[in-house]
Order: structure tokens, then sequence, then C-alpha cells
């Protein structure tokens, strides 16, 4: 408040014996948006001083939804810190949980087998996938499209189906472990998701066409919510939001990990730094992530799914229930957990906002010394003010919605 | 079985509108007749005498509200279809016969309006209570004055009597449409300004200058057909448009003579000023696109402390000026009752040689209201296609757009005019423009680059849109 009270200071006193000549006062006005607005995705809170319908002031207020993640995470083992993930950027859970993973077996040293990181490829880019049709909807959304919203939602549905086929939930997946992966992919699971991607393909087509070309569409994205591509790099910006300015940054291209490097896809790469930008990097990945789910799928080969290593991954049923060596293993690594050496990391995966990173402390003991997560939506939730000072309150909207704040990763 | 199921709801429909044009001429013709001891006509010629009180019931509490009423119910299982869902089908009334049976939804209307009714009034106690209640009656009560001047059914004879399904006819028809639907929007204002609440003063303040902005292209867009017929009277603009552009009479078996030729509607002959009246007429209805007062993701709406049925009244004038957007448009654009094309002189010639007065108007009384609900259609196809503008888009629209079209639409139709009264040149190039702006709309836009890799963007994405003319954009879409 100490900032407003400033700025009404400012303001030339009136004077006494002018006052009828002298002009309207005008007052600037304070208003919150949120925790509970309907534009305010998850809950985030934003003081706004307006004048007129001009944002003077933004000030973003995050912490409603945090959790004391990083926190929890040193009370648990390694392993059990998977439910964890599943709530940061609770849109993309599989990416988070592998991404974890992906630090964790860094640190231990581990290389998994080849069909786990298929697999572990052709998840992430489902829930990519699944994260982007749920920002273009809430664009669509917001800017009072509605029906491409249901579109798009109907997609997410659909990969929604087979993200519990193969994890078991809808969207607190936990899939994977240290090492690999809790289970392989169900019978006839692989035909189902080509027939999904399909539909998806069909249904992108309808949104692709109720929004991309439509005037008022391009007029409320096009030049709003603008980021210059040197204060984008400066806030940390990651992902679509970076690549819409023209950097080509991208985790999956710059340091492959899995198995990347073998699958044929496209980084899309903007120019202008604006919502529409923003909108059509995502659409575009949506269409890249599609091919590379049918290509993983369909070169993955036969195989084991995790390490077979009995100090990492659980043993056969049949060997824990048969042998003395099973049982005393089973029990170890439940009570605990995966023995991870000494030692710190950073490892990071290309997640549907950008990059998620991972700064590991492992001091042996079983359990994580510290977790912390570079959630990729933090950075950008910072240059928000920055994006729409000067602006008008209805560029907000789509604002927030290309960036795709997402409360659970940022507030964590 | 669906189609069946169709049929007999658009036959429910059309024989309810049906009934109730033969009941409002019926009940005109008696009212004239039996009641001529009310004193002198107020107008002798033209308006008929005491059927404006059956009229005003029937037409503005009957059509209207039910219709708009109705239409909930459309919107929700319309928005629906176009969205792959089900739309309302849960409430059922548990009666033999009904168990189980939603009936389309009929009853979803009634536990809504119910809702409305008994959910608390509540008013903040920091709001103003006079505006505050006063909102709600302004906002609702210019809405349905507006539909006074509207002619439903031509004049027929019925009872011995002339009786219309208007009802009022006065001289300055067009300008009362203008004058009152101004006032529409003090009600939003004053809901905004009197809740005492920021996000309603906002939508309070973005109706205003939404109003504004649109205000003048909404009555330019409508001076070239008052030119064209010379009047704005509506029953004389319908009759002026039921005239033949080009025809002929051809002599039929069993029929007679017949006259065959394109009717000189409004839209044929002013497309420009159609499109740029239902653009500036939608934007009185404050539905998207134009929805920028309510804005629900961005500032909730001037309602947003109105509950019950207070904000239900908010809610069902938006609805009854959609209603009324269609008849005045199906009045000036699509030749009113007028079928055209060789009907009507068959029909009227053989219906009034068989005293049928009744008939004649209950039939083209029906003939307007299902070109005023396939209008009705249009808008909320466009409603739930489009996304919302921003408030200063609007008013650049209004006045960059609209308004400069709307001037040159004036003066190149006055020019025509003057040169070639017959209106044929002027229908001339309303055909052009029609054929211009279905190209313009039926273009496939080119894709707007998806080839991924390096700068791929669509150069200009303005270019390859279609014009921002919501109406004739809409229509292709569905």
């Amino acid at each position: 408040m100490a900032h407003a009270d400033e700025r009404e200071i400012e303001e030339p006193p009136p004077d006494e014996d002018s006052e009828l000549e002298a002009h309207l006062q005008t007052k600037r006005m304070m208003i919150n948006l949120g925790p509970s607005h309907p534009a305010m995705h998850g809950t985030v809170r934003m003081k706004v001083e307006l004048e007129g319908e001009t944002i003077v002031h933004a000030d973003l207020e995050i912490g409603f939804l945090h959790r004391g993640f990083q926190k929890s995470c040193e009370n648990v083992t390694w392993n059990q810190c998977l439910p964890y993930t599943d709530r940061l950027n609770y849109v993309s859970a599989i990416m988070n949980n592998l991404g974890f993973l992906k630090a964790v077996e860094k640190l231990v040293g581990l290389e998994i087998p080849e069909r786990a990181q298929y697999i572990r490829v052709a998840a992430s880019e489902l829930h990519r996938m699944h994260d982007h049709l749920t920002c273009v909807g809430a664009i669509g959304l917001e800017l009072g499209g509605f029906s491409a919203f249901l579109y798009a939602i109907e997609g997410r549905e659909l990969i929604m189906d087979r993200v519990s086929e193969l994890t078991g939930a809808r969207l607190t997946t936990t899939f994977g472990r240290v090492g690999g992966l809790n289970r392989d992919l169900p019978d006839g699971w692989v035909d189902r998701v080509y027939r999904t991607l399909d539909k998806i393909h069909e249904l992108l087509g309808e949104v692709d066409g109720l929004l991309t070309n439509n005037r008022i569409f391009v007029d409320r994205m096009r030049g709003t919510g603008v980021i210059t591509a040197q204060d984008a790099l400066d806030f940390g910006f990651t992902g679509p939001c970076l690549r819409a300015n023209g950097i080509n940054y991208d985790v999956r291209k710059a340091s492959p990990y899995w198995v990347y490097d073998r699958m044929n896809f496209d980084v899309p790469i903007g120019e202008n730094g604006d919502n529409y930008d923003r909108y059509l990097m995502r659409m575009e990945e949506l269409k890249q992530s599609e091919a590379i789910v049918r290509q993983s799928l369909k070169e993955a080969p036969p195989g084991p799914i995790i390490v077979d290593d009995w100090r990492i991954a659980l043993p056969p049923k049949a060997e824990v229930y048969g042998t003395i060596e099973g049982v005393i293993a089973h029990f170890k690594l439940v009570m605990e957990g995966v023995p991870v050496p000494p030692g710190e990391v950073y490892d990071c995966t290309e997640a549907a906002n950008g990059e998620l990173g991972w700064y590991l402390v492992s001091d042996g003991s079983g359990r994580p010394y510290k977790v912390h997560v570079r959630a990729p939506g933090f950075a950008i939730l910072s240059g928000v003010p920055r994006m729409i000072e000067g602006k008008m309150l209805a560029d907000l909207i789509p604002t927030f919605d290309t960036i795709n704040m997402i409360g659970g990763e940022v507030e964590q | 079985m669906k189609a069946l199921e169709v049929i007999i709801a658009i036959g429910v429909i059309l024989g309810a509108i049906f009934g109730l044009s033969a009941l409002a001429y019926a009940l005109g013709g008696w009212i004239e007749a039996g009641f001529p001891f009310f004193g002198h006509r107020l107008v002798e010629s033209g308006l008929p005498g005491w059927a404006w009180v059956s009229n005003m019931l029937i037409l503005v509490l009957g059509f209207v509200m039910l219709i708009a009423t109705f239409l909930t119910l459309a919107e929700r299982k319309w928005s629906a279809m176009i969205q792959d869902r089900i739309g309302p089908n849960r409430a059922t009334i548990d009666l033999p016969g009904l168990r189980g049976r939603p009936l389309g939804g009929v009853f979803h209307v009634a536990t809504d309006a119910l809702k409305m009714l008994t959910k608390e009034d509540f008013r903040p106690k920091v709001a103003d209570a006079l505006l505050f209640n006063l909102g709600p009656i302004l906002a609702f009560a210019p809405v349905l004055a507006l539909f006074a001047v509207v002619p439903v059914g031509p004049q027929v004879t019925v009872f011995g009597q002339r009786v219309g399904l208007q009802v009022a006819n006065p001289d300055f028809g067009m300008l009362w449409v203008f004058a009152i639907a101004s006032l529409a929007v003090y009600g939003t204002s004053l809901a905004g300004w009197a809740s005492n609440n920021k996000f309603a003063l906002l939508g309070g303040v973005r109706a205003s200058s939404q109003m504004i902005s649109y205000e003048v292209a909404l009555g330019l867009g409508l001076v070239g057909v008052m030119m064209a017929f010379s009047s704005v009277r509506l029953p004389e603009l319908i009759q002026g448009q039921t005239t033949h552009l080009w025809g002929g009479t051809v002599e039929l078996p069993r029929l007679g003579a017949v006259n065959l030729g394109i009717p000189a509607w409004g839209l044929f002959l002013q497309p420009v000023g159609f499109i740029v009246f239902f653009a500036a007429a939608f934007a009185e209805t404050k539905r998207a696109p134009f929805d920028v007062p309510e804005g629900e993701s961005e500032i909730i709406g001037y309602f947003v402390e109105y509950s019950g049925m207070k904000f239900g009244l908010f809610m069902i004038s938006e609805f009854a000026e959609v209603v009324i957007l269609a008849a005045i448009t199906t009045a000036i654009f699509l030749g009113g009752w007028n079928i055209g094309f060789g009907f009507d002189s068959t029909l009227t010639r053989a219906l009034t040689q068989a005293n049928l007065g009744w008939l004649l108007g209950a039939i083209y009384a029906t003939v307007f209201w299902i070109k005023a609900l396939l209008l009705c259609y249009l808008q909320l196809a466009i409603r739930w296609t489009f996304p919302r503008f921003r408030y200063d888009q609007i008013q650049s629209l209004g006045w960059k757009i609209l308004l400069p079209i709307a001037l040159a639409n004036i003066f190149i139709t006055g020019a025509l005019i003057l040169v070639d009264p017959s209106l044929r040149s002027l229908a001339v190039l309303g055909f052009v423009e029609i054929g211009f702006v279905l190209a313009l709309t039926l273009r496939r836009p080119e894709p707007a680059g998806h080839e991924a890799d390096d700068a791929h963007l669509p150069a200009d994405a303005h270019g390859h849109a279609p014009p921002p003319l919501p109406g004739a954009a809409a229509a292709s879409h569905h």
C-alpha cells in the first residue's frame, strides 16, 4: 500500500479558489484479483492498481497453495517423494515424477533399461500434450470462447483415460521408480493411445479453426503480454514462453536425455514474445509431442523396465516370498530406501512449462537431505507484472493464461 | 426415432406460435368489434383501436417472454450441440407418464425459474438501496417497450374489423427503437454504480462506453433501408419489401395468375446495412463477443452483487433483447411476414376470398417468427463461436470500422436511389456485396504456420482473417 499512497500524493492538490474550474480529480483504483477469482489459476492474488482500465501497477502475491513440499521430502525415502512431486505441476504430473527420478538416478549413477527410457519419453510427451491442451483450452475459455475450451478438455480427458490405464490414477500418477518404471504398458494400451491421438488431432483441428485465425482472438492475443527476449532471459523464462521470444532453448535438444536424441521432432520458435506466439508455441508443440509419442511407442524395444539390482528395485514377488535374500532386499528397500550415495546434483528435464530443475543433496541416509525444485512457472510468474504494467486489465487475462501458471509448482 | 422427436418438437413449436397468433387476431378482432364504446379510435387510419391491449398482452408478455424463457433452454441445448455435449437432461417430474423423461430439458427451465424466485434477495449493506433496486427495472423495462413498434402480422379483417399484430404504430416508428434502446444501458450502469463494488463499477463503465460506441452505427445502419422505402414506420417498411424487384405473372392451372419474382427485402438491398446493424444491435444485447460488461473471467460483471430474481431480470432481459433484435432485423431486412417468391399474392387472394382473415394473419405471423427464430439461432451460434472483444477494441470497431462503413453505405445508397428509383441498381450492388462477403468468409484461411523449426509464424494473421463482421463470419461457421 505504501507506494499507492505515494502515488496519490503525486497528484497536484486542488486549488481552493479555482475549484470549480479545476479538472475532475482522478483517482487510481486499487483492485484485488484473487485469491479466489476466475482468472487467477490456482490460488494467486494480484493487487492491481488501475487508472481507468489501465494497469499502473501490479503486485503478485503467492503462497496460498504452499504445502511445504521441500521439507516434506526430507522426511521420506527417495521413492516416497514421488507422490509429493505429483502435486507440483498437477497438470503434467508424470513429467515431475520422471524428472525427479532422473535427477536421483544421476546422483546414484544409474543407467536405466532402454524400454523404460522409451516409455518414459512416451508418458512424458503424453502429459505434455495434457498440459498444453489444458492451457490452450483455458485461453479459449477465459477469452470467452467456451466451445474451444470444451474441445480441448475432451482431448485432455482422453489422455487422462490412457494415463489412468497406465498408472492407475487420473491426476496423481506417481509413475516410475528409481531405476526404471513400476509397471509396464497394459495390454492393448498402445493401440488405444494411437486412437486417442487420432481423436486429439481432430479436436485440435477444431480448436485451431475456432481460435488461431479468428480476428477477435488474434487482436486479443497479438501484441499483448509482450516481453523482450532480454527480459525473458533475465527473469529466467524457459520452455514455450522463452521460445516464443525466438530463443532456441529446449532441454530435449540442448542436452538430450533418455532417448530424445533418437526422436524426430522439431522445436517451434516464435519471434514476438507476445501472447499469440506463446499460444502458437503450445499448439505446435502439441503436434510435435503427438509425433514423439507415436514414434517412441513404435520403437520401444521389449525388455526389462527396471534395473536388475535389488538394492534399487524391489525384487520379484516370487523371490520375496521364496528366498531369504529377496525378503531382506525387500525389507531394506522399504524401510531404508534406495541407498543414494552422499553428494549433490543438479539435473533438469524439459517439462511442459520449461526447464524443471532439481537440486538434490544426499547424505547417504536413504532419505533426501535437501530437495529443491526449480519450477519453471515460478520464474515466469515473476515476469507477469513486467508484461502487463501499462496495459489494460483485459490483457491480464490472456497473459495469465499463456504463461500457464500452475499454483502447485509455483507455491510448492 | 430421433428424427421423429425433432419433427414433433418443431411441430409443437410452430403449432404454438400459430395458435398464439390466431388467438391474438381473434382477441383483437373481438375487442375491436365488441368494445366500440371505448371512445373514439386513437388514430383513425392504420392503427387498430383498442386491439393494442390484447396485442400488448399476447405479443410482449406472450411471445417475447415465452420465447426469451425458452431461449435459455435453447441456448443450453444448442451450445451443448455445438460442444458435443448432451445439455440439460436431469430435471424430471415424478408424475405417471413423465417419470424419467426430461422432455428435452423443459423442466430445467422451470427449476431454473424456481431457483431464481426462491433464492435470497441479497443487497449489500453499503449499496445504495434505491439505485440498487432501480437497476434491474431500468434494464428490463426498456427492452419490453422496444417491442411496441414491431409489427408481427399484417392487418387483416377479423370479425369485420381491421386488426394487425402491432402494439403501436407511431409516425416516428424506428426512432422509438433508437430512443428506447439507448435507455437500457442506464440500468446496467446504475447496477454497476449502486452495487458499491469495484468489479461491478468497471462493468458499468464498460457498458456505457460500449453503448456510446455502437449506438451511432446502430442508427446509421438503418438509414439506407429508410431511404429506400421513404418511411420510418415498420409496417410500411415491410409493405415496401413485399414488392418485387424483378418478376412477372405466370398463369398456372387451378391457381390462376401467380406473381413470381425476387422480393425487395432489405437484406438484398442493404447487405452492408444489415451487417452494420446486426453487429451494433448484437453489442446492444451485451452477449459474447460483446459481453465485456459481464466479462465473467475478468471482472465477473456489473451484476456481481445481484442475486435471486434481480439477477434473473438481468439475465432474462438479455434473452428478451435477443428476441427483439431478431424481430426487428426480421422486419427491416428479411421482409417481415413476407414469404416472397410468389406465394404471397396467391395466398392472400385465396384466403381473403374465403373470408379467413385470421388464418391469413396467423400464417404470416408464423412466417415472421420462423425468420426471427432463425436469427435467434444465428445469434446463439455466434455467441458460442467467438471469443470476447477487449473493450477498447469494441470502441474502435464501432467508431473506426462500423461508422465509416455505415456512412459510406448511406451515401452510395442515396446516390443509387436518386439515379434509379426502382431500387434495381441498388439490389444489383447488394447482390455483388453479398457475393463478396460470402467469398471472403468461405475462403479457407491459410494454416497459421505450423511447420515447426525456425521462424514460421504467419506473416500477418490479420491479413488472413475474414473482415470483422461477426454476422457474416459466423454464418459460414454453421
